[in-house]
């Protein structure tokens, strides 16, 4: 197994450097460090504010190969490159903080809306799944696979506006706006945040684990757990449940690392102050140290959730063998 | 679940910072929405809006300006009186400061024993060199160094060796005793008083910017002096969580400014005059909520958990009706409805260097003819912004109530005639025989921009012509108009300070890009005489005059065709009426005259928040009901 690792490790080389080369080059496809410099520092910014700032960051070395003399490699691609190889996230365009510090600030926030609403969406969706193959083939599990649809068709961002406009503004029952992580504080601005992103995920996850349990169910264990005369709900709980999971802890596993990344569009409606919102708001203030800190850090996490997925299948299932 | 919800609150708010002043009296909080962090709190970096609000209440200026007064009127802040000028034999000017004695620093532990010391004469001196240091990026230090002494030489010298040595005197600066200054300038230059009411020039503690400088000092990381503020202001940072919360705390030994004596308008006379001469500020704590998006903002206002809101164009027709005043709901809750006259501009500007606008002074005026800024008014602004005649908005001296410009008002017939004596009768162009083809440069960044082009390119076409849109990212437009390479182009104005000079050096000739911003690159030898005239006038009579005088040239050669000036609305709850009228001040440092009536807050907020539980009760008993119904008609596990 340590050398398949390994070889991942490796082979996830050439997919950081083209997740580094094509960030650099839609940044600058998208908009001149010149025209960052305008919109950070004002429409009003005279021109040798704009070349003391871009003189400030670097921005004014040669765009990717250095051919006035000296170091070849002294450009800004290079630099990019360079400073994203050794995790240096550098500071932000916008305001000049370390771009770590807003990490280590955002990480938080971002899993106490990420994580609850992961291990909530599992038990639910495996509960709902479970309750939908044991009453499959009925009117119940129809209405079942509508909702599940109706759920997957609609995009986050209305059931975010559905949510909060039922049980902020109408039932009162959430503040509208806030966040606190603070004892007694912290459920009441989680709550809807929280359910929402465990909604907005679940019709998709009941009907891929209605469909794993249901694939359990006609095993031959199954049969010979019947014959033996064991209840439904008995084969379902002890059986098929547990062999299931296998599949839906492989699955699932991938998303873990990524969790700390958070929920752009969450954090953002409710005032998160996490990993998504920091993102979006990069994008908005055009903060390109931030852009592309957070889309390397979201590169290297996802790749680590794949090798994850990977190992867990090794060590879940004794047919699977990693060399 | 239930009782969960039972004892659950909708109020977003954190606890205040404490329950009770010393004296036993209650700790007032006011609570607001702001739309982002600000992006820096340096007074000599930040130029954003953001940014400023909290500056101004977390530095004070040495002048400020009179809150009562519509039309921006100076006042000493830190200053002990306004600024003396000394003209002196050799053409140069002075201006002779003296502060207030016995001003403090917020208690901060980069001073001995965490006690802020006195401000003093040295701390202006400190502010102008690192105004003039290119590593702090101030962006008005090529401003100042065009007028101020030193500014220019020592950042020049600075950026040759890399290094800045505060402890050498910059020129621009001359302190004279403990509490008094002169401020030296090259030329007179009386906007220099507008700079000392701005953020560029607070004074900052020396130790402070010395102390926070983000590194590690006995196993702790500092923080940023950019996001350590520590000033003289009314108010200080308690605490500040990125995207979540800036609470900022009474500035206890805070004596600079007062309440003032009078100067309300006669109907606030009951509200306010109980506060005259109180020591500022009013109230002990506010806390910003940054809120990027507009529906949970709308929702706190309606709650009753924000004081105050812009009206935006989303929730336009939920707050006003067709006679653009509150609707019955809002006026029933007692909400206060503000219109703020803002210190903008936007016009339609012509580029003087294209072949077929430039030269054609007739042409220019039948588009300005043409265009309906009222329609454009209605349908874009809803009909709340004001439409103007000429470049200056209400509020700036110089501003003529009772002009008239010609070209300005609307006339399609007029402008047939004027296309007629512009050699483009039809709006056909001679020599092709085909309608007259001119280009409008867009920035193609939202949906409402491209309606707006749309509706602009409609007003021309009125005259026969053909007028093709170019939308443009935002870079390439950038470029256009640092190079010239446009026809016509849609702009605006926001003036930095209150003064015609910071409008008509729009059109300065020797103002041009890259460095200035005469992008219409307009030169008219007439007007740019007037100007260098005007820049360094006080505000008397003769300089409204040769005011009038630069109007005048701009209609007639019809640079540009002013169109609106906008007004902000603004709505605040029952009890949080505004006290400050001035734009600058209520916008920029006007919360330390807020008045706050907690017990009308407690008591509105206890009416629009009720609950009720039935609702989740319905919703809980569909679902026990929906998982029985299915379990009754199970199918089983088949094998």
């Amino acid at each position: 197994m340590g050398s398949y690792i390994l070889r991942r490790l490796l082979h996830a080389i050439p997919i950081l450097f083209g997740v580094m080369v094509i960030t650099f080059i839609l940044f600058y496809g998208i908009q001149s460090p010149r025209v960052m410099a305008k919109r950070i520092l004002g429409d009003k910014a005279k021109e040798e504010a704009v070349q003391n700032w871009l003189h400030q960051r670097g921005y004014d070395k040669p765009v990717f190969i250095n051919l006035k003399g000296g170091n070849p490699f002294d450009s800004q691609f290079f630099r990019h490159v360079g400073a994203l190889a050794t995790f240096n996230l550098g500071t932000s365009d916008a305001t000049g903080e370390p771009v770590i510090e807003r990490f280590k600030q955002g990480a938080l926030p971002s899993l106490s809306v990420t994580l609850p609403a992961f291990f909530m969406g599992i038990v639910i969706a495996v509960c709902a799944a479970l309750y939908f193959v044991h009453v499959r083939d009925t009117a119940a599990d129809l209405a079942g696979t509508i909702g599940s649809v109706v759920l997957m068709s609609l995009p986050i961002m209305v059931w975010v506006i559905c949510g909060h406009a039922l049980f902020a503004v109408w039932l009162r029952y959430v503040p509208a706006f806030g966040f606190s992580l603070a004892p007694g504080d912290a459920v009441r601005f989680l709550a809807l945040p929280v359910c929402l992103l465990v909604f907005a995920g679940l019709g998709s996850d009941v009907r891929l684990y209605r469909a794993i349990f249901l694939e359990e169910s006609r095993g031959e264990y199954v049969r010979t757990a019947r014959a033996k005369g064991l209840s439904n709900q008995a084969v379902l709980l002890r059986h098929v449940l547990k062999n299931g999971m296998i599949s839906i802890i492989t699955l699932t596993v991938a998303a873990l690392p990524a969790l700390i990344m958070g929920t752009l569009v969450i954090e953002d409606f409710f005032g998160i102050p996490g990993l998504g919102s920091l993102a979006l708001d990069a994008i908005r203030s055009s903060d390109f140290s931030v852009i592309r800190a957070t889309t390397y850090v979201g590169s290297v996490l996802y790749l680590i959730g794949l090798i994850l997925t990977d190992i867990c299948y090794a060590l879940v299932d004794p047919r699977i063998k990693l060399r | 679940m239930l009782l969960w919800l039972a004892g659950c609150s909708n109020n977003p708010h954190v606890a205040p910072w404490k329950t009770a002043r010393p004296d036993g009296e209650p700790w007032i909080t006011s609570y607001r929405g702001f739309s982002d962090d600000p992006r820096t709190l340096d007074p000599q970096v930040a130029y954003d809006e953001l940014s400023h609000r909290v500056l101004s209440l977390t530095y004070d200026n040495f002048l400020t300006y009179d809150p009562f007064k519509k039309e921006s009127t100076l006042i000493p802040g830190l200053a002990a009186e306004l600024p003396v000028r000394e003209d002196l034999p050799d053409g140069k000017v002075s201006y002779l400061c003296k502060l207030k004695p016995g001003i403090y620093f917020h208690d901060d532990v980069c001073f001995p024993d965490g006690k802020g010391r006195e401000l003093t004469s040295e701390d202006f001196h400190y502010v102008f060199k690192r105004i003039a240091d290119p590593k702090v990026q101030c962006p008005i230090a090529s401003t100042l160094a065009e007028f101020l002494d030193g500014i220019g030489e020592r950042y020049e010298a600075a950026q040759k060796t890399g290094t800045f040595d505060y402890d050498a005197p910059v020129g621009a600066i001359t302190v004279v005793d403990r509490y008094t200054f002169r401020i030296n300038l090259r030329k007179p230059y009386p906007q220099i008083k507008y700079w000392l009411a701005f953020a560029f020039t607070s004074p900052v503690a020396r130790e402070a910017v010395e102390y926070y400088d983000g590194k590690v000092h006995d196993g702790k990381t500092r923080d940023l002096f950019r996001f350590h503020p520590v000033g003289t202001g009314p108010f200080k940072i308690a605490q500040w969580e990125r995207g979540r919360l800036i609470r900022l705390i009474k500035n206890e030994r805070y004596t600079a400014m007062k309440f003032p004596e009078g100067g309300w308008e006669p109907e606030e006379e009951a509200r306010l005059r109980p506060y005259a001469g109180a020591a500022l500020p009013i109230i002990d704590e506010i806390q910003l909520l940054p809120t990027r998006e507009i529906i949970p903002l709308w929702t706190l206002f309606k709650q009753g958990y924000v004081e105050g809101i812009g009206v935006s164009k989303d929730t336009f027709n939920a707050v006003l009706g067709p006679d653009r005043e509150l609707v019955p709901l809002y006026r029933e809750r007692g909400v206060v409805l503000n219109k703020e006259v803002e210190m903008s501009t936007w016009y339609m500007m012509f580029n003087m260097q294209d072949k077929v606008l430039g030269p054609n002074r007739k042409l220019r005026q039948a588009m300005s003819v043409v265009f309906d800024a009222e329609a454009m008014n209605d349908i874009f602004r809803n009909g709340i912004a004001l439409t103007t005649q000429q470049l200056l908005p209400p509020g700036i001296f110089g501003f003529d109530p009772n002009l008239v410009n010609p070209y300005r008002q609307t006339n399609v017939e007029k402008a047939r005639q004027l296309m007629v004596e512009a050699g483009y009768p039809g709006g056909i162009d001679p020599k092709t025989g085909k309608p007259l083809e001119l280009v409008m440069d867009t920035v193609a960044d939202s949906g409402l921009s491209r309606q707006m082009a749309e509706f602009e390119k409609g007003q021309y076409e009125q005259l026969g012509i053909k007028v093709r849109i170019e939308e443009n990212m935002f870079a390439t437009m950038l470029k256009k108009q640092e190079t010239g390479d446009f026809q016509f182009v849609s702009a605006g104005w926001n003036a930095d300070y209150p003064d015609a000079e910071n409008y008509f050096f729009l059109l300065y000739g020797p103002n041009q890009p890259p460095q200035g911003y005469n992008q219409a690159r307009y030169t008219n030898p007439e007007f740019d005489k007037l100007f260098e005239k005007m820049a360094t006038m006080e505000n008397t009579p003769e300089r409204y005059a040769i005011i009038q005088e630069m109007n005048r040239i701009l209609i007639e050669d019809c640079v540009i065709a002013p169109l609106i000036t906008d007004v902000s609305y603004i709505l605040f709850q029952p009890w949080a009426k505004p006290v400050a009228k001035n734009t600058i001040i209520s916008k920029f440092g006007g919360a330390r005259y807020s008045i706050l009536d907690t017990a009308l807050r407690e008591q509105k907020r206890g009416e629009w928040n009720h609950r009720s539980l039935w609702p989740a009760m319905v919703a809980g008993a569909a679902l026990v009901g929906f998982v029985a119904w299915g379990l009754r008609k199970k199918g089983g596990v088949r094998g």
